[in-house]
């Protein structure tokens, strides 16, 4: 049975959304501005530009890269707890993951300067980004439990997860050197809502053959998590629901953690026809001291249940020797809460791309009265068609994590680009994107998907991103 | 007529978008129910301390294990086994009683074991809760102290000619949990 009514909407509404993390569509589509997002040194056009509030920029993406909804839940008879046994707690590895993110422009904007070669851009987005890795040990842990587990070591640092909710104020100047380089840096002020992270833990839990008696259960850990701003949220969540939205406007406006970021990028021209870039973003950090509550577990204790070994323990017959055990484990391995403020580094991306343009010369100047389509920039030429190849890496709890696309962009003119990509990365080799820029006017609607090929079975894709805008851009003279 | 083109291809897309048919009531199927071990009591006594208390009754100590009766594992301990093994490398036939005790001291459940002088080999002993045949899992969700006896059949003399002779008692308890 196929629901394809639901998809058909939810493909209306946000087949063009795309990318969250992994921006390889929008990544140097010069018709868009969003794209100086993505890479602040980008080869532009634009006179100026003004993106509808809250508007401007959608993006939502989520991913899981070792199971898919339909792997557990597929209506096909088969028992759900060999398939949860066999394809999550056995099938999938500690490096599986199960991220998401969002991003919305809440406020987007750029101008040209005097200096036609400087082009100023500034805006406010929120952006909410969260990533789990499969706690394989602990999942096993739960599942079968210790026993007939003997010197099987359960990795503690399999806990690994990290999530933030940040909104970003930002201006960027993007700057023409010369005809070859375009380069461009974006000042980033992070005004977080929440954050909380356990990326660092270390140790295990194994029972052994007691030295005394039967079993030996040792617990060897080294373990934190940290977090701010989650517990008055969690407050108001039990407790009174409607504090929520002016808590999270307060910290969205500087009432909350403070950071600062910068994004860098270039581009160059290598020949007339081809053209490399690189940016790399939020190489930045935020200071945690609002509503800190951090858990760390820290030690090493091996337990053999209640030992009584005579005559030593006659002169203390009276002892409880229960509650002793329970305190010696307590002094061994310490466990609490702290306040103690933190900084934690934002996600750092890498992007990097080399493309060749070809076909028909686009015209920058167009035939008619319509100053939002002239051009300042005289040596700016476009081509009918771009291939090419992107790298993106992105820094993640568990070392960085890379993708490659290949693209192919063709322009319609000036009213309409599409941009075609295939990436692979580690939830999928079979990628196929689709981007689309329609240009009405001074009205700029884009929208881009990916995955494409997972559509036929929704419920059987690990990756599935969109990306939506709509601005209004003019080319033309002041 | 190229925008068109492209429009139509969209749409078509569009309309093969389709997803498989889920059932999300399978989770409620989901059973987590984990094993789990670990060594209870050790209790270990040289020859010469036999020797030298007087009488028969050698030792007898109530414990404190509030380990059973904590609520997490209460709530959701569905059965289990108690092992235990005496290991008797002295001269002497001794014979252990374990009793399992609520918190107003009530016996719930025991153990009785005869051991006999060295050399004999280890005695080892399975008592299961909560299956078919075996005991009451209730006991074991109530238990909240351990009382150990053990007599002295023997002399208050002798000694065992087995390098450094000792009555040693071991225990441990492999239980199954509900967790879902």
């Amino acid at each position: 049975m196929r629901n394809c009514k639901l998809i058909l909407l939810a493909w209306f509404l946000g087949c063009s959304f795309m990318v969250g993390q992994n921006k390889q569509i929008l990544y140097d589509f010069t018709e868009i501005p969003q794209a100086l997002m993505v890479n602040p040194g980008m080869s532009t056009d634009f006179q100026w530009f003004a993106g509808i509030p809250a508007l401007s920029g959608i993006s939502v993406q989520a991913g899981s890269s070792g199971l898919s909804v339909s792997d557990l839940f597929a209506d096909d008879g088969l028992d759900f707890n060999t398939k949860v046994r066999d394809r999550a707690i056995y099938g999938m590895s500690p490096r599986d993951e199960l991220s998401g993110t969002y991003q919305v422009e809440l406020l987007s904007g750029g101008f040209r300067g005097k200096n036609p070669d400087n082009f100023y851009s500034f805006g406010i987005y929120s952006e909410g980004d969260a990533i789990g890795y499969w706690l394989k040990d602990y999942a096993i842990l739960a599942f079968e439990g210790n026993a007939d587990q003997l010197d099987r070591k359960f990795d503690i640092s399999h806990l690994s997860t990290r999530g933030e909710m940040v909104n970003v104020f930002h201006f960027g100047l993007n700057k023409r050197v010369d005809n070859k380089w375009t380069l461009g840096a974006r000042a980033k002020l992070y005004s977080s809502v929440f954050n909380f992270s356990s990326t660092r833990n270390k140790g295990y839990f194994v029972t052994t053959e007691g030295q005394n008696n039967i079993f030996a259960n040792t617990l060897n850990a080294d373990l934190e998590l940290r977090s701010s701003g989650v517990n008055e949220i969690e407050d108001a969540l039990d407790n009174d629901s409607s504090l929520l939205p002016g808590i999270i406007t307060k910290r969205m406006f500087f009432g909350g953690d403070l950071g600062v970021g910068l994004d860098l990028g270039f581009t160059y021209k290598l020949n007339k026809q081809t053209v490399i870039t690189g940016s790399v973003l939020d190489l930045g950090f935020v200071y945690s001291s609002t509503d800190v509550k951090n858990f760390t577990v820290k030690g090493s204790a091996t337990v053999e249940g209640i030992e009584v070994i005579l005559p030593d323990a006659f002169s203390n017959s009276n002892t409880d020797f229960w509650q002793d055990l329970v305190d010696e484990v307590d002094a061994l391995v310490p466990h609490g809460t702290n306040n103690n403020s933190y900084i934690y580094f934002r996600p750092t991306k890498l992007y990097g791309s080399i493309r060749y343009n070809f076909g028909k010369i686009t015209k920058t100047n167009m035939d008619c009265d319509c100053n939002y389509m002239v051009s300042k920039r005289r040596d700016y030429t476009k081509y009918a068609n771009g291939l090419g190849g992107q790298l993106y890496v992105i820094n993640r709890p568990k070392g960085p994590q890379a993708a490659l696309t290949a693209f192919y962009l063709h322009r319609f003119g000036r009213a309409l680009a599409l941009k075609g990509t295939y990436t692979v990365d580690k939830f999928s080799f079979s990628n196929v994107g689709l981007g689309l820029n329609i240009q009405a006017g001074p009205v700029n609607i884009y929208a881009m998907a990916d995955n494409l090929l997972a559509y036929s079975n929704l419920a059987d894709t690990h990756y599935s991103s969109f990306q939506i805008g709509l601005n209004i851009i003019s080319w033309g003279k002041k | 007529m190229r925008y068109r083109v492209f429009f139509t291809l969209l749409l078509l897309l569009g309309l093969n978008s389709c997803v498989e048919k889920l059932n999300f009531d399978q989770y409620d199927e989901l059973e987590i129910t984990p094993t789990v071990e670990a060594s209870i009591l050790y209790v270990e006594s040289p020859e010469r301390i036999i020797n030298e208390s007087p009488g028969q009754n050698f030792y007898s100590q109530v414990f404190n294990f509030d380990a059973f009766s904590e609520d997490a594992f209460a709530d959701r301990v569905l059965d289990g086994y108690m092992f235990y093994e005496i290991e008797n490398t002295t001269s002497k036939e001794l014979e252990a009683t374990v009793e399992f005790l609520d918190e107003q001291g009530n016996v719930l459940d025991d153990q009785y074991f005869h051991i006999d002088p060295a050399p004999t080999p280890l005695t080892q002993i399975q008592v299961a809760y909560g299956t078919g045949s075996g005991k009451s899992i209730e006991i074991i969700k109530n238990t909240s102290g351990i009382r150990i006896n053990v007599q002295n059949l023997g002399d208050n003399s002798s000694v065992s000619n087995l390098p450094d002779p000792k009555i040693i008692f071991r225990s441990s308890g492999k239980f199954r949990l509900r967790l879902k």
